[in-house]
């Protein structure tokens, strides 16, 4: 790809971006969100047309009109949302467009299945091709996509933050895939947010910031500090804030708490001024434990205190968010596009709608136009003005008005799950700051994340959870990922 | 794994699968098997409490009363397989037989009545595809349209349907009446269409899209998505006015009214046999399954001497309850 441009509007998404792809190497594309990449990608897969610039595949110009344009020329793409059919099944999604008839004209699903378990076998996958995908877990739907792409024989994988929703052990999986389509000669666009990924599976980086190029690098001649320092045009000597040392009275007290009804019981404390952790391997309860406390999962038995009082277990779905809210906690769920945001309203309506939940159903509307822009520029967010629709913002500054709705309602503790996934560098120390700062004004913060360097660097101590217990309480100073992982691991 | 938890495991797969079969939350075919179960009860509890039900004459009869319900309502799953509706259908019956009370030649005004019904289902597909008009919306402006037109033709019932549609619906062939043979081809053809053709896997997946929220989703597949919506309304439309025809040659005049109600009888119908209406989610079988268990409540109802009023309301509620009370577990996330 060369030169490729790109405007939606007035603004510029893309400005004389190249690109080049070799056989048999894995390219990072790299940069904060809102740089350009998924756009550039988006192009590449037809669903986007460049306004400049051309694209050659072996020297040959390329046009791609449309999206499934791209397969035919070699291009196959799995994209952040993806876009298999779940109502069909693998076979038929892998299919889909192209299916071979037979000589009734019926469809011919003998070709069609045999073709897809070759497919799935080149991936080492033994997946019934019958299978409807609404069955397949995340992973497996992502592994069948690239499936698909292998079926037709495509030149070139983009993989579009790929990792984003999967568990440690479907990462190693899909590296493990990565790795297999390089040594077949493959072209691979791996977009990540996640360093660790990128050193591990990538041969070159590709920087791209305000949709420019930064610059192509090997990343054998990269560290992880020059990356980010690439990406964001400085050294990041504090992408974590100072911790603090005081913490006042107990804010969660859970004793004696069983997730499952053969679980270890565990006990835990929050105290305010602290952030705390629950870390550990994907799926091992940590989710469990706070979606106990807001009603969305029913544990087997325990004693859950928050500000000295006792929470009835299991808790009402109806009424566990608002019950929260009403004792000053906020919740802010894992998924802000489908569980959090109102994507299609307003920025102001998606943080006063907190403020608003506080009073009667029928009582007038106030504006609350102070709190909305003191959240606004308390958080720093960037956006065309309060009725900005929350969809037009990019993922960091969805994020911050999801954190600002709590903010705003004057919570003084703070359950978070995931609280930058999909976010760049930039926002992410924002964040970070932003929920020091609530800590140090007196606010306690119960975080989950799958980034364990992000728990150990932003909070004061963690708990170790697996197998719906918590094996393992470490100060985060102290906690390295090795130990985390160790602590998960020999218990 | 020792081999008694194989057991225990295989067990248990076993009764979910058992589960899924009823349930249909992991086929693309909906839950079927359970209304089929409850037509059969049906049918035994009304041989066991009435002595003319069962007997070939009275069920054949049935069969042969069934067929326009289950052609409508066959028509009906094309746009209910979209997440959408059609709400014209009763409509576009009542304006099949008044064109067929014309008084004109069979081989013309046969052609023109599925000729017209193509236009309707067009218009219909476009007003929803291009112009993005709720589908309830346009078929329900579509079937005051209709109305109108029906009632400008003919206020009241009357005319005489050509001799050819009179003696291809009352006549028999070896002791089984012809409708019984005709329903049988066009559910055949149907199947085809549906389940045995490229088109058909088409509108699951389009379906499918809509009802994950993904519109555009078939869309990238390379599918021509809107294509495929317009010919879903004409399918729905045209497989309307055969119903009309049949209606057409029972009644053998044009009639203003005989088509009312038969929207939501279809819906209802569909609804029982396992589809969703969100889309992406329904059988053929199901849907003949759910007309034939609407027929065999309104014979039972019949021969219970159940008032036709307090009927419309039955039916009206059993659409509720069935739409309420269906596993409509989201596909997809």
């Amino acid at each position: 790809m060369s030169n490729i441009s790109k405007a939606f509007g007035g603004s510029v998404a893309l400005d004389s971006v190249s690109l080049e792809l070799k056989p048999g190497t894995v390219h990072a594309l790299m940069g904060e969100n809102g740089a350009g990449k998924s756009t550039l990608m988006k192009i590449l897969a037809g669903v986007h047309q460049p306004d400049s610039g051309e694209i050659r595949k072996n020297g040959e110009k390329l046009v791609i009109p449309r999206p499934k344009d791209a397969l035919d020329l070699g291009i196959s793409t799995v994209f952040q949302e993806l876009s298999l059919l779940s109502n069909l099944s693998i076979a038929e999604n892998m299919f889909l467009g192209r299916e071979p008839i037979t000589l009734f004209g019926t469809i011919d699903y003998a070709v069609m299945e045999q073709q897809t378990i070759e497919a799935l076998q080149e991936l080492g996958l033994t997946l019934d091709p019958s299978t409807l995908v609404s069955q397949l877990s995340i992973a497996e739907r992502q592994f069948v996509e690239i499936a698909h792409g292998i079926k037709a024989d495509a030149a070139v994988f983009i993989l579009d933050e790929p990792t984003a929703a999967l568990n440690a052990a479907d990462v190693a999986v899909l590296n493990k895939h990565i790795a297999r389509l390089r040594d077949a000669g493959k072209a691979i666009v791996y977009i990540s947010h996640r360093m660790d990924e990128i050193f591990e599976n990538c041969d070159t980086v590709t920087v791209l910031k305000d949709g420019q190029l930064v610059g192509t690098r090997p990343l054998a001649d990269m560290t992880p500090d020059s990356l980010i320092a690439m990406m964001v045009g400085r050294e990041l000597a504090h992408l974590f804030p100072e911790r603090s040392t005081e913490v006042g009275e107990a804010v969660l007290d859970v004793k004696d708490f069983k997730l499952e009804a053969g679980s270890q019981p565990f006990s835990l404390k929050l105290c305010r001024g602290e952030i705390l952790a629950l870390a550990g391997l994907e799926g091992q309860g940590q989710q469990k434990f706070l979606r106990s406390l807001i009603g969305q999962f029913v544990p087997a038995g325990g004693v859950a205190l928050i500000k000295g009082q006792s929470l009835k277990l299991p808790v009402a779905p109806s009424a566990g968010v608002r019950q929260l809210q009403a004792l000053g906690v906020g919740y802010v769920p894992e998924d802000r596009k489908e569980e959090g945001l109102f994507l299609g309203l307003s920025i102001s309506h998606n943080i006063t709608i907190g403020l608003h939940s506080a009073h009667s159903a029928l009582s007038f509307a106030k504006d609350y136009l102070k709190n909305i822009t003191d959240t606004m520029a308390s958080m720093n967010v960037k956006a065309a003005g309060i009725t900005a629709p929350v969809h037009s913002l990019s993922g960091g500054n969805q994020q911050k008005i999801l954190l600002g709705r709590y903010l705003a309602a004057d919570v003084d503790v703070l359950f978070i799950e995931e609280p930058t996934r999909g976010v760049d560098i930039g926002a992410k120390s924002e964040i970070y700051k932003l929920l020091r700062s609530f800590a140090e004004g007196g606010g306690a913060v119960l975080v989950l994340s799958r980034e364990t360097i992000e728990l150990i660097g932003l909070c004061d101590r963690i708990y170790v959870v697996h197998d719906n217990t918590i094996v393992s309480e470490m100060r985060a100073e102290e906690a390295t990922e090795h130990k985390i992982l160790d602590a998960a691991l020999s218990a | 794994m020792n081999s008694g938890q194989k057991i225990a495991d295989s067990d248990k797969t076993v009764r979910s699968k058992v589960r899924n079969m009823f349930t249909g939350q992991q086929s693309r075919q909906g839950m079927w098997l359970l209304p089929l179960l409850g037509f059969i009860v049906l049918a035994v509890v009304l041989s066991v409490q009435t002595q003319q039900f069962f007997s070939a004459e009275n069920l054949f009869n049935l069969v042969a009363q069934a067929m326009p319900l289950i052609i409508a309502a066959i028509g009906q799953m094309f746009v209910i397989l979209l997440g959408g509706l059609d709400l014209s259908v009763g409509s576009v019956i009542s304006f099949t037989t008044a064109i067929l009370a014309l008084e004109g030649p069979g081989f013309i005004l046969i052609p023109a009545v599925f000729l017209l019904a193509g236009l309707i289902g067009f218009t219909n597909g476009i007003v929803v595809t291009r112009f993005n008009v709720h589908p309830i919306i346009a078929t329900l402006s579509m079937q005051y349209i209709l109305l109108g037109i029906t009632r400008m033709l003919r206020p009241v019932s009357g005319g005489t349907v050509p001799d050819i549609v009179i003696s291809a619906v009352a006549g028999s062939f070896l002791g089984v009446p012809l409708p019984v043979f005709w329903g049988l081809f066009v559910i055949l053809v149907a199947w085809k269409i549906l389940h045995g053709s490229r088109y058909g896997l088409h509108l699951f997946a389009i379906g499918g899209g809509i009802a994950a929220g993904t519109t555009d989703a078939a869309h990238n597949f390379g599918i021509a998505d809107k294509r495929n919506i317009i010919l879903a309304y004409m399918a729905c439309s045209c497989f309307a006015a055969l119903a009309g025809v049949f209606l057409a040659g029972r009644i053998v005049s044009g009639d203003p009214n005989v088509g009312l109600g038969f929207e939501i009888d279809a819906i209802t119908a569909v609804a029982i046999g396992g589809a969703q209406l969100s889309g992406g989610v329904g059988s053929l079988h199901g849907t003949v399954i759910g007309a034939m268990v609407m027929a065999l409540l309104a014979n039972g109802m019949n021969l219970a001497n159940i008032s036709p009023f307090i009927q419309t309301a039955i039916k009206g509620a059993i659409l509720v309850f069935v739409v309420a009370f269906q596993s409509r577990k989201r596909m997809g996330l």
